[in-house]
């Protein structure tokens, strides 16, 4: 048998145990409603769920977009440049260390209970790892690439578009992966705290009236969600084989983050 | 206005000359002289190999004849003109680690210098398939880096160094990281290229056996300050052959060598 059946026959057994303990009474429905009384709570309250759904993932995505788009950016500066890098990483790398989770009721002060004080403190929670990453890739670039770039008359311009970004891309996707998945956190995670919508925000209120099918609805929501956006990266990082391959300095700092040697604060 | 490439140049195109060149490295703490009034010249289409222990400052010589790097003092020129910059058409360059861009074939990488330039596709292709059936890679074009052997890199590498034809091939310690075997090869294989197509070449390396096998003539180096303390002709006959390793005429050659580098070590 090979490891991958191996491990759709334990997803398949734990949807099964999910349904079965349940169902013969051995755990209290209270603790874990059955998988298909969780199926129907959700679709019996679609519209609920269809718009909460909607308000998160808005929510994700504009989180998404600033926390990858100004960690790329402000990563390549930092990673590029060693004036900024002295200045900037120290505090990046503290900051890291914070529970950032304080922050958010001071963002629900400056900016209300809505979607944007969601989209503020998610954005921050990716940016920092997506960030480190990219600094991480520009810097493990072999010189040795850059130096045979120059000797063939590669102008500055020609150097980053062509040998420092595509030598880079394996470790800012795998900044990307952590980065997105702390992004799906904080905002699922606010939703939770303060908040009048969203899937974080229906998973809170049901718990406090007990009702675990709809609780557990929406955790299968969330878990739905992180599970695309996993398939996503893997179909980005499968485009991006090659380039996989890339420098082995680049690999070997992909391998630290993945491997968790760069774990955020929760 | 005639086109500057067209301009007739004083000396023979792969001549190379060096001019009591100095090189200081100049750090918060001291100044390092790292070579100290370097001449020689050579010959076009001469086989030419620096050695000398390590930190001597061959590779920064070569980097310099490559426009990597400049010197502090003296001058050097290339077909009879200084090289400001790094410039393809005049130097190739290979280096120790082949340096292929991990990401591109074997073909890409080669024309890597061409696209750089904007030369059209098609050109570039044909161009590209040249060097590598030059340098015995037919067929391999379009394997990635990950995909060859050291050896085989090595030879994209020295299609890339030739693919525009530049009448100088400069090679840092081409063969260093490659096993005796394939480094036996490979040097046979660079004697082939060197005769087929008639470059200059400058080849640093830290081994005297390869430096003999490989050499019209071999400039031996003194730690640093780096100066040449030897500059001897070799003159056993081509082709190289193994059995001459084990020859008395070799056996001296690589003698004088290495009494110069045991005496500065």
């Amino acid at each position: 048998m090979t490891a991958a059946t191996l491990r759709r026959l334990i997803v398949i057994g734990l949807i099964a145990l999910w349904e079965i303990l349940p169902r013969t009474g051995f755990i209290p429905e209270l603790f874990l409603p059955s998988l298909s009384s969780t199926l129907a709570a959700g679709w019996n309250e679609g519209s609920e769920y269809g718009h909460a759904l909607a308000v998160t993932l808005y929510e994700v995505a504009i989180s998404m977009a600033f926390a990858c788009g100004g960690g790329i950016l402000l990563g390549a500066i930092v990673g590029s440049l060693p004036r900024p890098r002295i200045l900037i990483m120290p505090m990046v790398s503290s900051l890291y260390a914070v529970p950032l989770v304080i922050l958010y009721p001071v963002f629900t002060v400056w900016l209300g209970i809505g979607s944007e004080s969601k989209i503020a403190f998610a954005s921050i929670y990716g940016f920092l790892p997506t960030m480190l990453a990219t600094a991480a890739g520009i810097q493990t670039i072999d010189p040795q690439l850059l130096l045979a770039a120059r000797s063939m008359g590669a102008t500055l311009s020609q150097r980053l578009v062509r040998v420092i970004i595509p030598a880079a891309i394996p470790t800012v996707l795998s900044g990307l992966r952590v980065g997105g998945a702390l992004v799906i956190v904080g905002v699922v995670v606010s939703e939770m705290l303060i908040s009048s919508a969203g899937i974080g925000y229906l998973i809170s209120r049901y718990r406090t009236i007990l009702d675990s099918p709809h609780v557990f609805a929406g955790v299968l929501l969330v878990l739905a969600m992180a599970i695309a956006f996993n398939a996503v990266i893997k179909w980005i990082e499968r485009k991006a084989a090659i380039w996989q391959t890339g420098s082995r300095a680049g690999q070997r700092a992909a391998d630290e983050i993945t491997a968790g040697a760069i774990q955020p604060a929760t | 206005m005639q086109p500057l490439a067209n301009i007739t140049p004083l000396k023979p195109a792969g001549a190379i000359e060096v001019r009591n060149v100095g090189q200081i490295f100049r750090t918060t703490t001291q100044d390092v002289v790292a070579l100290e009034d370097v001449s020689f010249d050579v010959k076009p289409g001469r086989f030419v190999v620096l050695v000398g222990p390590s930190g001597c400052g061959k590779s920064t010589l070569l980097m310099m004849m490559a426009g990597l790097r400049q010197q502090t003092s003296g001058t050097i020129t290339i077909s009879g003109a200084p090289i400001p910059e790094p410039d393809p058409n005049r130097v190739g360059v290979v280096f120790q680690e082949a340096s292929l861009f991990p990401w591109l074939t074997a073909e890409e990488n080669v024309e890597f210098p061409l696209a750089l330039r904007r030369v059209a596709r098609n050109e570039r292709r044909a161009k590209a398939r040249d060097a590598l059936k030059l340098v015995g890679l037919d067929g391999f074009g379009k394997r990635h880096p990950h995909e060859l052997s050291g050896g085989m890199k090595q030879r994209v590498s020295i299609a890339r160094g030739l693919v525009q034809d530049p009448p100088v091939l400069l090679m840092d310690e081409p063969f260093a990281a490659l096993d005796e075997q394939t480094r036996m090869t490979m040097g046979d294989e660079l004697l082939r290229i060197w005769a087929a197509t008639g470059k200059t070449v400058v080849f640093v390396t830290h081994s005297l056996t390869e430096a003999v096998y490989l050499a019209d003539e071999v400039i031996v180096m003194s730690p640093r300050p780096g100066r040449i303390v030897d500059h001897l002709q070799v003159s056993l006959p081509r082709p190289r052959t193994y059995e001459m390793l084990s020859g008395d005429a070799f056996g001296s050659l690589r003698d004088r060598i290495w009494r110069h580098i045991r005496k500065s070590a």
